[in-house]
């Protein structure tokens, strides 16, 4: 019966022949692969260097990239160290897309591995990665959630305007700051009238946040054609319960959204 | 993916009848100037470059320092000292957390002087409460950051200035030249500029006492505490934060900012960004070309051009006057005069990211070894997902920007 230690070592072989331009190019590759299972802090980063020039090799080469990619998401799941996979999530930034998606998944609840998961995941132009990050969202701790939001805030996720918007009244300033920045940056209509509704109730130390998002989103708006909506923010934020400077970025918005067609 | 708020404020700039930025006094901020109506300052990283910049402004009479921000304690400790020394009082607060100055009222204005990944993180929070800002060089870590900073700044009419006082003080001849026609009409200039940052994996060693490391590492991914990966030294050879990916562009940022700011300044392109950038591997030898939407040429590391080698044309130019300093006492004074006077400092924020977006889009090409087109408009590239994923990176909880 074969070890998965074996079947792993099979699988690297192949993947290796697969992308190499030549059986020289295969052997140094699949023997990076193999040093990545021990690789660790303090080891010379040159030793993975044909890895990387695989990544570049492969452009253009989806076979080839896919085989890449298969082989970078199946070390993950095999006990890497954290150094180890801090070099692989790099990676499959780059060329990570749907079928790297699950392994990345399964590091996101833990607080060692959950950042460097989201720094593949949130690049990762495909659904999937969207879909993962919000899954993971009502399943990580306070600590990790201003994480996971501010990632789907950078990717205007607007399947998560919900539950971002759940997460305003957190009372862990940090998970509702990047609550009201994520919706700020979202910038839709629904994400002004969660940020809206918010601001009544917000408290003081939510209060600069939560109008600076408000700001942003109406900029988006603005930007998106949606010129009554974006007005709408402005004329509630030119109040005298705001800071100076709120109410000046106000007033130039409305001025903005007035001489706009 | 936040394409279009970036002209509109643009558009609310030209268009709207405000001026740039409103006085402080009309700022709700009267009351928080000093009477001697000094500009209160507080600075954030003080260490290496930090350390310079403090005793810049410290040596002004129309400044005056309440609050000083490190993540090293004894860096902290030696600026207070020094601050309360040089106004014979103990007036000046030392912080571990910059957040805690953001909120104070009685703060004008904060430089800033942290590794480059902290940059934008503290800029726009500055920007959001109301401060202006002195940004070291290079100002942004990615792509998306510069066009966030702009974009914060111009919302809430703060004075951000870039930190190369190199752009303006040391290429004056290559400026001069350029500006005053002698170049014919100019084509292309070259810089050359480097390394390219590498990734650290150094092991782990003992955390100094008073050294906040979580705080210092930030938004950039976790990382074991060893000396070379934070120390502030102008070396960029793996052994300073300067040579590595997560604090740095290496080179090409560090003097970067410099050289690519002192070049686009001569070529006059800082008001622009290039829409392609050219990837170049001649038997092994790389290097790059960034071209601008007016068809002028900045290359990077071109075979056997000088630093600042301008390609012209026999021909005398058109001469028109080069602009300055305002105020005096170099780009220090330019951001002191702009604060009272609330003009747009010399390396104004836009400009000074239009030369970090130099950086980007060459450390970008390199790093995938291809050309690439630029839409400056959507700040992303054209038909190039690969490309598009660099243009920023996840920040560490609980960052976001």
């Amino acid at each position: 019966m074969m070890t998965s230690q074996v079947t792993t070592g099979m699988n690297v072989a192949s993947g290796a022949a697969a992308i190499a331009a030549s059986q020289t190019d295969a052997a140094v590759l699949e023997n990076a692969f193999n040093t990545l299972k021990t690789y660790d802090w303090g080891a010379d980063p040159e030793i993975l260097k044909p890895i990387d020039r695989a990544i570049i090799a492969t452009q253009g080469d989806l076979a080839a990239r896919r085989a890449l990619e298969k082989m970078l998401a199946a070390a993950l799941v095999g006990g890497l160290s954290r150094s180890a996979q801090d070099y692989v999530c790099r990676r499959l930034r780059i060329v990570g897309t749907a079928q790297s998606v699950p392994a990345l998944a399964a590091m996101l609840p833990d607080e060692e591995t959950s950042h460097i998961a989201r720094y593949a995941l949130e690049r990762i132009p495909d659904e999937a990665a969207a879909t993962a990050l919000r899954d993971a969202l009502p399943k990580v701790g306070t600590k990790l959630k201003p994480g996971m939001i501010g990632s789907l805030g950078v990717r205007r996720d607007q399947q998560s305007t919900k539950a971002i918007a759940e997460a305003l009244g957190d009372p862990d300033i940090a998970v509702s700051r990047a609550a009201a920045q994520s919706l700020g940056l979202i910038g839709t209509s629904a994400a002004a009238k969660h940020l809206s509704a918010f601001a009544n109730k917000a408290s003081a130390d939510m209060r600069l946040p939560t109008a600076d998002a408000l700001l942003v989103c109406a900029e988006q708006l603005l930007a998106d054609g949606k010129k009554a909506e974006a007005l709408a923010l402005y004329r509630a934020l030119n109040s005298d319960d705001q800071p100076t400077r709120v109410k000046l970025a106000a007033m130039k918005g409305m001025l903005a959204a007035a001489m706009k067609k | 993916m936040v394409h279009g708020r970036r002209m509109f404020l643009k558009a609310t700039a030209a268009s709207v009848a405000l001026p740039y930025v409103i006085p402080a006094s009309a700022m709700g901020n009267a009351g928080a100037t000093a009477p001697s109506n000094r500009i209160v300052m507080a600075g954030i990283g003080i260490g290496n470059m930090g350390r310079g910049d403090l005793g810049s402004f410290l040596g002004r009479d129309d400044v005056q320092y309440l609050a000083v921000c490190d993540v090293q304690k004894d860096a902290r400790d030696n600026a207070v000292n020094r601050v309360n020394e040089k106004y014979q009082n103990k007036d000046c607060q030392a912080y571990n957390d910059f957040r805690e100055i953001m909120v104070r009222d009685d703060i004008d204005a904060v430089h800033c002087a942290t590794p480059d990944h902290w940059h934008a993180v503290i800029v726009l929070d500055a920007c959001r409460n109301g401060k202006d800002v002195y940004c070291q060089k290079p100002e942004t870590k990615t792509l998306r950051e510069g066009q966030l900073m702009v974009e914060a700044a111009r919302r809430y009419s703060r004075v951000v200035s870039g930190g190369s006082q190199r752009v303006l003080e040391d290429y004056r001849n290559t400026v001069n030249a350029c500006w005053g026609g002698e170049n014919g009409l100019v084509k292309s200039i070259n810089v050359n500029v480097g390394p390219l940052p590498i990734e650290c994996n150094k092991a782990e060693e003992p955390i100094p006492d008073g050294f906040d490391w979580d705080l210092w590492l930030g938004p950039a991914p976790w990382a074991p505490y060893h000396p070379h990966r934070c120390s502030g030294s102008y070396s960029i050879d793996g052994t300073s934060w300067r040579s590595f990916k997560d604090y740095s562009g290496g080179g090409m940022t560090d003097w970067g900012a410099h050289h690519f700011g002192g070049a686009t300044f001569a070529i006059d392109v800082r008001e622009l960004e290039p829409e392609e950038v050219i990837f170049h591997n001649e038997n092994g030898r790389k290097f790059a070309t960034c071209r601008y939407p007016n068809g002028k040429l900045l290359h990077h590391n071109y075979p056997g051009r000088g630093n600042l080698q301008v390609e012209g044309t026999e021909e005398q130019g058109p001469s028109k006057a080069v602009p300055g300093y305002a105020g005096s006492g170099g780009i220090y004074g330019d951001f002191i005069d702009c604060v009272k006077t609330r003009r747009k400092p010399f390396r104004d924020i836009e400009f000074a990211v239009h030369t970090a977006t130099v950086c980007h889009l060459f450390l970008i090409a390199y790093e995938l070894e291809r050309s690439l087109k630029w839409d400056t408009f959507k700040q992303q590239f054209v038909d190039d997902d690969e490309a598009n994923r660099l243009v920023d990176v996840a920040r560490r909880e609980p960052w976001v920007i």
